[in-house]
């Protein structure tokens, strides 16, 4: 190697040249084969493949205990169509898809705004007291697995004996002894959504703090010399400043809630009353595995799929239209 | 389950760098809702695998051809009744057969976990197809072994298995004609309270839904309700409304419900029944809240806090609330409550059948070892380690003693087959076509007080319309 490295200023000829390249594609051979062929490889066994097998069993009749299976083309995607269950169920992952990421990031950044830049207007721009707390607090929820939040929460709304009537009693309202919270069709959708909520505040309060830290504090002290209040900062600094993680997080969260499995069927494994609890990926899972109809939940995967590829393309298209490409931090 | 693993390690893996972070976000999008929608199916393997039968000689001894030295796999759910019965039952059998591995597991998921092997033609020899989890058996019926050489084998004792058995126990095994699924325990089914807290008070048993209204109002006065349910058991109210209605009305109500048959939940001895629930429910002798309670929680309300007299249930009861049972409490079972004086069925007249169906898989490496297992347990020794340690009969007769083993329940359950003689009825058609899950929904509705007599009527009618109307369900016809 010396020799080569003295013999280069001055001196781009053949051989050197050559050994050089031949050289650098070595290694990137070898690179190529650990970082890149080797990845692509498993992502093609283990990630592609099954894709693509899933939507063709998406067109057969497969009970799912078998090898055999007839190829009935898009007739499980017709029945869909009229399946009142399946529609239902596709009802309330999209109401899902709405609410949970929206509630979700206004809380998040609401707390991420308080314990990063919404703390005293004199002196330096800094957090609330005790802002450390909070967000060690807030990530509390998230450090608990989602089957145990959702056992945990299903205790928590037991009519007689869960901790909330029990405090809502104890305050006064007799009235909601014995309320079914997860067992009325008016309430049972709500509560699941605010678990689930519940569950995520933390995280993406984390994510947000460390989004609003890269902001340089010399915008917030200009916004403050200029008299902007802490809701005025939050909506027309902080937001525009860390709106990539925003529309990460709700896709994210949108993903998260279209599915929502797990606390679902922890909280009420049937559906909930009046189906009014249930989502797509409960109805896959008891089509394919009580009724052993696994073509047909397949077929309702991949419209899960589909609908989550609508979701995630639909976030990308408002945040584009509503000025997302234009980057607040290249003019600040 | 698997997208929520999947999208947090995703998340905590980008968080560290922002760039990655934003980018990786789309790839992410179209991959994690893939990922778990479609990752729990397993591949088609081409159904070659396992599948080689070893034989061997048959004798009396070996009813049925078991290789010297084979490996046998029962895989078993793991539920109200464990799984370490079976486990007994194998070392019986490896007494027989000293040189046979046999390997007895447990499952609580039996359908999630034994998909890919039916797919793959490697099923265990012996599977316990219980719990909620189980393998619908329509889908699989066909890949069974049929059991009538079980029945025709002599016990360890040596008399021939059929001549031990309570009457018609293959009956809920059989589809379309073959014997393919052995169920081991005799469920009684039944309404279950306290003797002691009855004989403290002077309550008695009520044999008429008027009669059971009478005692709510006893109930209240006495500070508690007549019944309690829980969300996933909402439907053992309609197990006792189904039984009281065919005691009612005869086998042509049960045949009716049985065929999927239209207007067959509107039979007079059907709205009887009905009439007589809501007017429990609309008098508040319920104890509130049950769609939004969890059932184990709801039980140990009438068994542990004694709020509530009466629950329905089978005859596992005892057993699933053993840690949940006031002391001294004397679990007694009734048979269900009768619409009118004269009914069609004497009140005594019980559901009970064989329940907790064993399978042998005709693609097992040893279907002769599965159905060893199974001679094993109907023999005495077995049958009596499983009534005495699950305080519940197994099909096999004689096997309880006068004392149930100390169980009061047991005592009233052999108690009530036998009063009930030939007036013992069962039916299928909940399990068969899987509609529990659906009829939950309604009878969470109907015992809260959202749904009359009729809407309950037409809710369950509907699912039953529904299936009839489906030409992609194969149906069994019940005479």
């Amino acid at each position: 190697m010396p020799p080569a490295t003295a013999r280069r200023p001055g001196n781009g000829s053949g051989p050197a040249r050559r050994r050089r390249r031949r050289q650098i594609s070595f290694d990137k051979a070898s690179f190529f084969a650990v970082a890149l062929f080797l990845p692509l490889a498993v992502y093609v066994v283990f990630v592609i493949s099954p894709f693509a097998q899933a939507v063709y069993f998406s067109m057969t009749d497969w009970s799912g205990f078998t090898a055999d299976m007839a190829f009935v083309g898009l007739d499980n995607f017709a029945r869909l169509l009229g399946d009142d269950k399946f529609l239902r169920a596709a009802m309330n992952s999209a109401l899902l898809a709405v609410v949970v990421p929206t509630v979700t990031i206004v809380i998040a950044i609401a707390v991420a705004t308080m314990v990063t830049v919404g703390g005293a207007t004199t002196g330096g721009v800094r957090g609330v007291r005790g802002a450390g707390f909070y967000r060690v607090v807030s990530f509390f929820p998230y450090c608990v697995p989602a089957i145990v939040i959702g056992l945990v929460w299903a205790q928590v709304y037991d009519p007689s004996r869960g901790l909330l009537n029990g405090v809502l009693t104890g305050i006064g309202l007799d009235g909601m002894a014995d309320f079914p919270w997860l067992g009325d069709t008016r309430t049972a959708m709500g509560a699941s959504m605010f678990v689930i909520v519940w569950s995520f505040v933390g995280f993406y309060t984390v994510l947000f703090v460390a989004a609003i830290k890269g902001v340089p504090g010399e915008i917030y002290e200009a916004a403050r010399l200029d008299g902007a209040g802490r809701f005025r900062t939050a909506v027309s600094i902080t937001v525009p400043l860390i709106r990539d993680n925003v529309r990460t997080a709700w896709i994210y969260l949108g993903i998260a809630a279209i599915d929502s499995f797990v606390y679902m069927q922890a909280m009420n494994p049937g559906g909930g009353p009046g189906y009014s609890t249930f989502v797509i990926s409960q109805d896959l899972y008891q089509t394919a595995f009580s009724k052993g109809q696994f073509g047909y939940a397949t077929a309702m995967g991949v419209v899960l799929a589909l609908v989550t590829l609508v979701f995630a393309g639909a976030v990308f298209l408002v945040d584009r239209i509503t000025g997302g490409r234009d980057d607040v931090r290249g003019h600040a | 389950m698997s997208t929520n693993k999947f999208t947090e390690g995703r998340l905590a893996q980008a968080a560290l760098d922002r760039r990655t972070f934003v980018r990786g976000a789309v790839a992410t999008a179209l991959l994690a809702p893939l990922g778990g929608a479609l990752a729990g199916c397993a591949v088609p393997s081409g159904g070659s695998g396992g599948g080689e039968t070893a034989a061997g000689e048959m004798s009396a001894d070996n009813p049925f051809g078991l290789v010297e030295d084979a490996d046998v796999e029962a895989v078993i759910f793991n539920g109200g009744y464990g799984f370490d019965y079976v486990e007994f039952a194998a070392d019986e059998a490896k007494k027989q057969f000293p040189d046979v591995t046999f390997e007895v597991s447990p499952s609580t998921q039996i359908a999630q976990e034994l998909q890919p092997r039916f797919v793959g033609g490697n099923p265990p020899d012996l599977i316990d197809n219980s719990g909620a989890g189980s393998i619908g058996f329509n889908t699989i019926a066909d890949q069974l072994e049929e059991l009538d050489d079980v029945f025709d084998a002599p016990n360890y004792e040596g008399t021939t298995i059929a001549d031990t058995l309570y009457p018609s126990v293959k009956d809920p095994g059989t589809y379309n004609g073959r014997f393919v699924a052995l169920n081991y325990v005799m469920t009684v089914y039944a309404v279950w309270y306290s003797a002691s807290l009855f004989d403290q008070n002077g309550w008695t048993a009520p044999a008429t839904w008027q009669e059971a209204i009478d005692l709510g109002a006893e109930a209240e006065s006495a500070g508690k309700k007549l019944f309690v349910w829980g969300k996933e058991a909402a439907t053992y109210y309609q197990t006792m409304a189904l039984d009281s209605a065919i005691k009612e009305g005869g086998d042509e109500v049960r045949l009716a419900l049985e065929n999927l048959e239209p207007n067959a939940w509107s039979h007079d001895a059907m709205q009887g029944v009905l009439e007589a629930l809501h007017e429990i429910v609309q008098k508040g002798y319920f104890v509130p809240g049950g769609a939004g309670t969890q059932f184990t929680a709801a039980q140990a309300r009438w068994s542990n806090d004694q709020d509530a007299l009466l629950y329905p249930s089978g005859g596992w009861i005892e057993n699933e609330m053993k840690d949940a049972t006031a002391a001294d409490f004397r679990m007694t079972g009734f048979p269900t409550p009768t619409v009118s004086d004269s009914p069609a069925f004497p009140y005594e007249a019980i559901r009970a059948g064989a329940g907790e169906p064993f399978i042998v898989p005709s693609q097992g490496a040893n279907p002769a070892g599965g159905k060893e297992i199974l001679r094993a347990m109907l023999s005495a020794e077995a049958a009596t380690n499983f009534s005495e340690t699950r305080l519940a009969p197994t099909i096999v007769r004689g096997i309880v003693p006068e004392d149930g083993f100390g169980s009061t329940a047991l005592v009233s359950q052999t108690g009530m087959l036998d009063a009930a003689g030939e007036n013992i009825f069962n039916y299928q058609f909940v399990d068969y076509y899987g509609l529990n899950a659906d009829q939950l929904v309604v009878w969470n509705a109907f015992l809260s007080g959202d749904l009359d007599v009729k809407g309950v009527t037409d809710g369950l009618q509907k699912i039953s319309d529904d299936v009839a109307a489906d030409d992609s369900v194969e149906k069994i016809e019940v005479s």
